[in-house]
C-alpha cells in the first residue's frame, strides 16, 4: 500500500513539480518554462500556463481548476480536482459570489460523464440510407477529415444551387460562445434557419415579468432578506435555478421566512416549506386571482409602490365596479382596471372551488403574504406557466409582486445586474448576397405567423417555438430542410410527441448531430461528431443571476481528453470554415479570423487558438484592467483563468421603480405593453386581436386579454376515458436528460422525495390506486391521446388524487447502455414526452409540458 | 487528542444527498454501498402530508458493538474516536455488520467496480469499453478514482471484507473537513473536536438538545442531530373536542 502511495506520489511530482513550493515560487518557475513545460507536454498549451496559475494545497495530489457545470441550468462556478490530467472530484468555485463554494448533487454525476464509456470517440457515418426510428443506422467510424469535407461537400451544394435556406441548425445546451456556430455560421451560409430549444425550456416564465415589468428573463429572488416566499411550480432546492445558492440558505430562510410551495406533487422543496398548496393542474391562474382579490379587498396592497385611493377609503368590494379616478397610482398602471376586468369576482370561495384547496388555506395564504409586503416573493416558476394558456397565468401570478412592492425590492423578485462581455463581430460584411437572400426566408418553426404570436420583449414572431419545427420539416413548409445540425440538443427525447421529430429528422437528406453520446437525435443522422464534455473539455463561458449579485464564469480543458473530442461551439466551425474555404467560399473563415486576441492582437491561425481566442475576445472587458467597467477587477486573463468567475456589482434595489422597460414605464397591471405588441400581430395578419386570441385558443376578450388572469386550463383528453392528469417534475440528479446513462443517478434516485432507486416509477395517490386496484411495484401503461409509456408504480400520498406524477429524465430508447434497455430498441422505463402532446403556449411560443395531457393507467 | 463527532443541523438539511455521492467519490465506495446514507419517511395522509430525510453515516460509536464483536480486531477504534477497520485483518465473518444497529456496515460480496471491467462496447469502433475507458485514463478501478482514499486504507477494498465511513480520516489528518461536510451545500454538518470547548461542534451541542440514533442501546453515537428537517410555522391552535 505504502509503495503504492509513493508511486502515485512520485508521478503526481512529475506533473506538477515540487509540492511545497509557494503558488508565487511555482508561477515563477512555471513562467521561465522550466519544469512544467516538460511534464505537461501532452497536454494542450494553454494547460500549461493553468497548471502554474492554480493554488496547490501542500497536502494533495491534484490541483483545483475553474471550470462551470451546466448541468441544469443554474450554471454554478465549479473547481474540478485534477489529479494527472484527470478529473476527480468537483466542487463549487468559492470565488463565486453567486453560488459562494457552494454545489449540489447532481454537479458530481458530471464525472461519469465525461468518462462514459459510451461517449463517442470518434467522426462516424450512418451506412444504413434507410432511416426511421427500426432501421439501426449501422454507423462506422470515419477521420475528422471524411467527416469535415462530406459537410463542407452539403453545404456547398446549397450554395451552388442558391438554397442556402434550406440549411438548419439546431441548439441545444449552449454556452455564450453560441454565436460563432448558431447564428454566425447560419447567417453567412445564408439561411435564417437557427432554432434554439429555448421554448422547451421556460419562456412563458418570462412572459409575465416582461408585460408587467418589461424584464424578459429569469428572476433572481432576495429570500435571505424576505418575509414570505410564494413558490409556483418551481423547486428551488432541488432544480433549478441557483439551486446552490438556495440550497445554501434554505434553512435560515425557513426561520425568516414563510415559505409556501403550489404544486400538486410534494416538491423537495414543499418537503422544507409551511404551507403546501397542493393544487388541482393548470388552477394556479385561479388561486392568483383570489389572493390578488384577498389583497385588495382586504386594503393589504403596498402603499409606497401602488398609491391609493385619493380619499384613503378602500372601495375594492368584490362584485363592485370601481371608478379609476378614485385611485391615485404610484409606480404602477392600470389597478382599477385589472380589478374591474378579471378580479372583483375572484373570491376565495371561487378559487377554493377550481383549485381543489380549502378556502381556509387560500385565505391565509393571501393575507399572511400581503402582510409582509414589501418583502415577499411571488416566484414564478415553469409548471404553471409552461401549459396551454400559460402566458396568462405567468402574467397574473407574478403581477402580485406588484401588489406588494415586492418587485426589483427588498426581500422580493429582482432582475439581473449588469455585466459586460462582448458581442462576437458582426457578420454583416461577410454575408453575400446568396446569404442575404437566402436569410430573408421565413423560418422553419413558422413564428409569426397567425396561430404562433411567439411575442418576446413585445416583438411578434421573435420568439422560437422549437418543437413546430418538426411540423415544419415534416411539411416542408416554409421549406424543405436539405442540410441540417443539432449540437448537444435531444429533440426526439426532449420535446412533446417526440415521434413526430422521429419523423421529421428521418426526412433530412444530410443530418449531422454534434453530440457526446450516441442519442435519440442521433439515430437519424448521417454523421455524428465527438463533443468535448463542457465542465470539464471546453473553452467558453456563461452569465448566471443569484444572491443579488451576477456571475460571469469560465468553463476550460482542464484534463486529458480520452479521445479526439471537438468544441461544439467554436473548434468545429472553424474547421468546418477552413473546409469551405478549400471549396472557394472563405467568408466564414475570413469571418472568424477577425477573431483576434485581445493580448496579441493575433489572428487566429487554427480550431484551438479560435477557440481560446474567442473567448478572450468576448470577455476582455472582464479581464483587461484597461476595460474595465465594474464588478470584480482582475489583473489580466491569467488571473481570470485562475479565480475562474467574475461577480457583477450587487444588485442596486428600487432603481427600477418608475423607470421599468414597459410602454407606461410603471408595473403594468393594465398591459400597454401586451396591447401594443397583440395589435403589431393583429395588424401584420390584417385581423382583430380577438381573432388572434381565438385562433390561439385562449378565452380572452377584448379589454381582458391586456390584464393579467385567469383562464381555465386547456387540457386533452376525455375526463372519462383518461381519468388522470398527467404531471411531470424535475430530478435533483438530472443533468438536463442526460445522466440516465450514470449509474450514480439510478444508485441516488430516491433523493427525488417518492421515487426508487434503479426504477422509474409514476407517483399514484394510495386512494386512486386502490380504484384502480394497482399495488407498488406494478408495471403499468400510461396513455394519452397521442401516445403511451411504461413504468412502475408507486403508491405516495405526497401525489394529488386525480393526478399521476412522473420524473422526467428515464425513457431513453438510445443514449447509452444504461439508459436504454436494449439499445436503439427498448426503453428503459418511460419517456414523459411520449404522453405529452405538442401543444403550446401560442403567446410565448412555449411547449407545454404541465397540465398538457389526461392519462389512463392500465397494469400490464 | 481530539475526539470527533459530527453535529447534522436537519433544519439546513434540504435532503440532496450531495454528502452521499460525494461520498462514494471520495471514498470510492462501489456500487450498492453507501457509507453515507439516509432514513427518509413520508408521513401524513394527503393533504396533510411531508416527507422527511436524515442523513446517517458510522456513529463512530464510543462503544461500538462493531469493534466488540470483531473476532480479529480488524475493526477497532483510534485514540480520535474514529471507529478504523483494516481490510487486512478482516475475515468476512460479518459479525461487524450484524451487530450494527445502524445497518451502516456493507459486505463486499462481488469484485468492487464492475462496471468498469466489462469489455462489451455499444457502438463497435465508435465507442470504448468501461475496460478500454480506465486503461486510456491510466487510471484504477475507476476512470474519476481517488488515490488519495489509499493513505489510511486500500484505495478500493476487495471482495470478501466489509467497508463502512471512516469520517475520511485520510482527510482529517491532513486537516481537511470529511468529504461529505465539505460537499453539504447546505451547511448541514458540522464536523470537529467534541473534547475542545471552543470546537463549533461543542458549541452546537450546548445550545440545542440534540438526539442521537438509538441512543437507548448505549453505544454513545458521536453523531449528534440537531433541529428539525421541516420547522413549519403553524397557526396557534388547542384544537378542539
Amino acid at each position: 500500500m505504502k509503495n503504492e502511495k509513493a508511486k502515485v506520489q512520485s508521478s503526481v511530482n512529475g506533473i506538477l513539480g515540487n509540492f511545497v513550493m509557494t503558488r508565487r515560487s511555482f508561477m515563477k518557475k512555471a513562467t521561465a518554462a522550466t519544469g512544467t513545460a516538460v511534464v505537461l507536454g501532452g497536454l494542450k498549451p494553454s494547460l500549461k500556463a493553468l497548471a502554474a496559475t492554480s493554488e496547490i494545497s501542500a497536502d494533495e495530489m491534484g490541483e483545483w481548476i475553474a471550470s462551470t457545470c451546466q448541468g441544469c441550468t443554474s450554471w454554478c462556478a465549479k473547481q474540478i480536482y485534477v489529479i494527472d490530467g484527470r478529473a476527480v472530484k468537483v466542487r463549487g468555485n468559492p470565488n463565486s459570489k453567486v453560488n459562494n463554494g457552494e454545489g449540489c448533487p447532481r454537479s458530481h454525476l458530471g464525472l461519469q460523464q465525461v468518462y462514459d464509456p459510451d461517449r463517442i470517440k470518434t467522426p462516424m457515418k450512418r451506412t444504413n440510407p434507410k432511416k426511421g426510428r427500426n432501421e439501426d443506422p449501422k454507423f462506422v467510424p470515419i477521420s475528422w477529415d471524411e467527416a469535415l469535407n462530406t459537410i463542407a461537400d452539403k453545404i456547398m451544394e446549397l450554395r451552388n444551387n442558391n438554397e442556402t435556406h434550406k440549411y438548419m441548425l439546431m441548439r441545444g445546451r449552449y454556452s455564450y460562445m453560441r454565436d460563432v456556430l448558431y447564428d454566425r455560421m447560419t447567417k453567412i451560409i445564408g439561411s435564417p434557419n437557427n432554432i434554439s430549444h429555448s421554448a422547451i425550456c421556460a419562456e412563458a416564465e418570462k412572459f409575465g415579468p416582461y408585460y408587467t415589468e418589461g424584464y424578459w428573463g429569469y428572476r433572481q429572488y432576495d429570500v435571505t432578506n424576505s418575509r414570505y416566499v410564494l413558490i409556483w411550480g418551481a423547486d428551488p432546492v432541488a432544480a433549478n435555478r441557483q439551486v446552490s445558492y438556495y440550497t445554501s440558505v434554505w434553512g435560515d430562510v425557513i426561520s425568516r421566512a414563510t415559505i409556501a410551495v403550489v404544486e400538486p406533487r410534494l416538491s423537495a422543496t414543499a418537503t422544507k416549506a409551511d404551507e403546501w398548496l397542493p393544487i388541482k393542474p393548470g388552477q394556479d391562474g385561479a388561486l392568483a386571482a383570489a389572493i390578488a382579490h384577498v389583497i385588495l379587498t382586504e386594503g393589504l396592497w403596498y402603499r409606497e409602490f401602488v398609491g391609493d385611493f385619493i380619499d384613503g377609503q378602500n372601495r375594492f368590494v368584490a362584485g363592485r365596479d370601481v371608478i379609476e379616478e378614485d385611485f391615485e397610482e404610484k409606480y404602477t398602471h392600470g389597478l382599477i382596471k385589472w380589478w374591474n376586468l378579471e378580479l372583483k369576482d375572484k373570491t376565495v370561495a371561487w378559487a377554493a372551488e377550481r383549485t381543489g384547496l380549502s378556502a381556509d388555506q387560500i385565505h391565509r395564504v393571501a393575507v399572511e403574504y400581503a402582510k409582509a409586503a414589501p418583502h415577499c416573493i411571488s416566484w414564478v416558476g415553469g409548471g404553471p406557466v409552461m401549459q396551454v394558456r400559460g402566458g396568462y397565468t405567468s402574467m397574473i401570478c407574478h403581477a402580485l409582486n406588484g401588489l406588494t412592492g415586492g418587485v426589483d425590492n427588498v426581500g422580493g423578485t429582482l432582475q439581473s445586474n449588469k455585466e459586460y462581455t462582448k458581442k462576437f463581430p458582426k457578420p454583416d460584411d461577410f454575408m453575400d448576397d446568396i446569404a442575404k437572400k437566402g436569410k430573408k426566408h421565413e423560418k422553419i418553426d413558422q413564428r409569426g405567423r397567425l396561430e404562433f404570436p411567439a411575442i418576446k420583449s413585445g416583438k411578434p414572431g421573435s420568439a422560437v417555438v422549437t418543437n413546430n419545427a418538426a411540423d415544419g420539416i415534416l411539411n416542408s413548409d416554409p421549406m424543405e430542410i436539405k442540410v441540417a445540425i443539432g449540437y448537444m440538443n435531444n429533440f426526439a427525447f426532449s420535446c412533446g410527441q417526440p415521434e413526430r421529430w422521429e419523423r421529421a429528422l428521418s426526412k433530412i437528406p444530410f443530418l449531422v448531430h454534434i453530440t457526446t453520446n450516441a442519442s435519440e437525435f442521433s439515430w437519424f443522422s448521417d454523421i455524428l461528431l465527438p463533443d468535448t464534455h463542457h465542465m470539464f473539455e471546453k473553452w467558453g463561458y456563461v452569465k448566471a443571476i443569484g444572491n443579488g449579485y451576477r456571475h460571469v464564469t469560465l468553463m476550460q480543458p482542464l484534463v486529458k481528453p480520452v479521445w479526439d473530442y471537438k468544441i461544439d461551439e467554436t473548434e468545429i466551425p472553424w474547421l468546418i470554415a477552413e473546409k469551405l474555404a478549400e471549396r472557394g467560399f472563405d467568408n466564414l473563415l475570413r469571418h472568424y479570423k477577425e477573431y483576434k486576441d485581445p493580448e496579441t492582437g493575433k489572428a487566429p491561425t487554427n480550431e484551438k487558438e479560435f477557440a481560446l481566442y474567442a473567448l478572450k475576445y468576448a470577455t476582455q472587458n472582464l479581464w483587461d484592467p484597461a476595460k474595465h467597467k465594474g464588478g470584480d477587477k482582475i489583473n489580466g486573463w491569467k488571473e481570470f483563468l485562475n479565480i475562474g468567475v467574475w461577480n457583477s456589482d450587487p444588485y442596486p434595489y428600487r432603481k427600477k421603480w418608475g423607470n421599468m422597460k414597459t410602454k407606461t414605464k410603471k408595473f403594468e397591471f393594465y398591459s400597454e405593453t401586451l396591447k401594443s405588441a397583440l395589435k403589431k400581430h393583429a395588424e401584420k395578419h390584417d385581423t382583430t386581436v380577438d381573432h388572434v386570441l381565438e385562433v390561439c385558443q385562449y378565452q380572452a376578450r377584448d379589454e381582458k386579454a391586456f390584464v393579467p388572469h385567469y383562464e381555465e386550463p386547456f387540457i386533452a383528453g376525455d375526463e372519462k376515458e383518461f381519468p388522470f392528469i398527467f404531471v411531470d417534475h424535475k430530478s435533483r440528479l438530472n443533468r438536463e436528460g442526460r445522466t440516465p446513462n450514470c449509474t450514480w443517478y439510478y444508485e441516488f434516485k430516491d433523493l427525488d422525495p417518492g421515487d426508487e432507486i434503479w426504477e422509474d416509477v409514476a407517483k399514484i395517490n394510495p386512494l386512486d390506486a386502490q380504484k384502480f386496484g394497482i399495488k407498488s411495484g406494478d408495471e403499468i401503461k400510461i396513455t394519452s391521446e397521442t401516445g403511451s409509456l411504461t413504468c412502475k408504480a408507486k403508491l405516495w400520498e405526497g401525489v394529488r388524487p386525480g393526478t399521476v406524477v412522473k420524473c422526467y429524465g428515464q425513457g431513453h430508447w438510445a443514449y447509452g447502455t444504461l439508459a436504454a434497455k436494449e439499445f436503439g430498441k427498448v426503453p428503459r422505463g418511460g419517456s414523459n414526452n411520449d404522453v405529452i402532446p405538442a401543444v403550446y403556449d401560442r403567446l410565448s411560443g412555449s411547449t407545454v409540458r404541465h397540465a398538457g395531457t389526461r392519462v389512463k393507467i392500465e397494469k400490464v | 487528542m481530539s475526539r470527533y463527532a459530527m453535529v447534522i443541523d436537519l433544519q439546513r438539511c434540504v435532503g440532496c444527498g450531495s454528502c452521499s455521492i460525494a461520498c462514494r467519490n471520495e471514498n470510492n465506495v462501489p456500487d450498492g454501498i453507501y457509507w453515507s446514507n439516509k432514513i427518509t419517511e413520508t408521513v401524513g395522509t394527503f393533504p396533510n402530508v411531508r416527507h422527511h430525510y436524515i442523513p446517517t453515516l458510522c456513529n463512530h460509536c464510543e462503544y461500538a458493538p462493531c469493534v466488540r464483536g470483531c473476532p480479529t480486531k480488524a475493526m477497532h477504534k483510534l485514540d480520535n474516536g474514529i471507529t478504523m477497520h483494516d481490510p487486512k485483518k478482516c475475515i468476512g465473518c460479518k459479525y461487524c455488520e450484524f451487530n450494527c444497529p445502524y445497518g451502516v456496515i456493507y459486505f463486499n460480496w462481488k469484485e468492487p467496480h464492475q462496471f468498469w471491467k466489462s469489455n462489451k462496447v455499444l457502438l463497435k469502433g465508435g465507442t470504448s469499453s468501461p475496460q478500454e475507458e480506465v486503461e486510456k485514463i491510466g487510471a484504477k478501478k475507476t476512470p474519476y478514482f481517488n488515490p488519495e482514499r489509499g493513505a489510511t486504507l486500500p484505495a478500493s477494498r476487495p471482495k470478501g471484507v466489509v467497508e463502512k465511513c471512516t469520517f475520511c480520516d485520510h482527510r482529517v489528518r491532513k486537516g481537511l473537513l470529511p468529504r461529505c461536510v465539505e460537499a453539504c451545500p447546505a451547511n448541514a454538518r458540522i464536523f470537529g473536536d467534541i473534547k475542545a470547548p471552543d470546537s463549533d461542534v461543542t458549541k452546537l451541542l450546548g445550545k440545542f438538545r440534540p438526539f442521537r440514533l438509538r441512543e437507548q442501546l448505549g453505544t454513545n453515537p458521536h453523531v449528534f442531530y440537531v433541529r428539525d428537517f421541516n420547522p413549519a410555522q403553524y397557526r396557534p391552535t388547542k384544537g378542539g373536542v
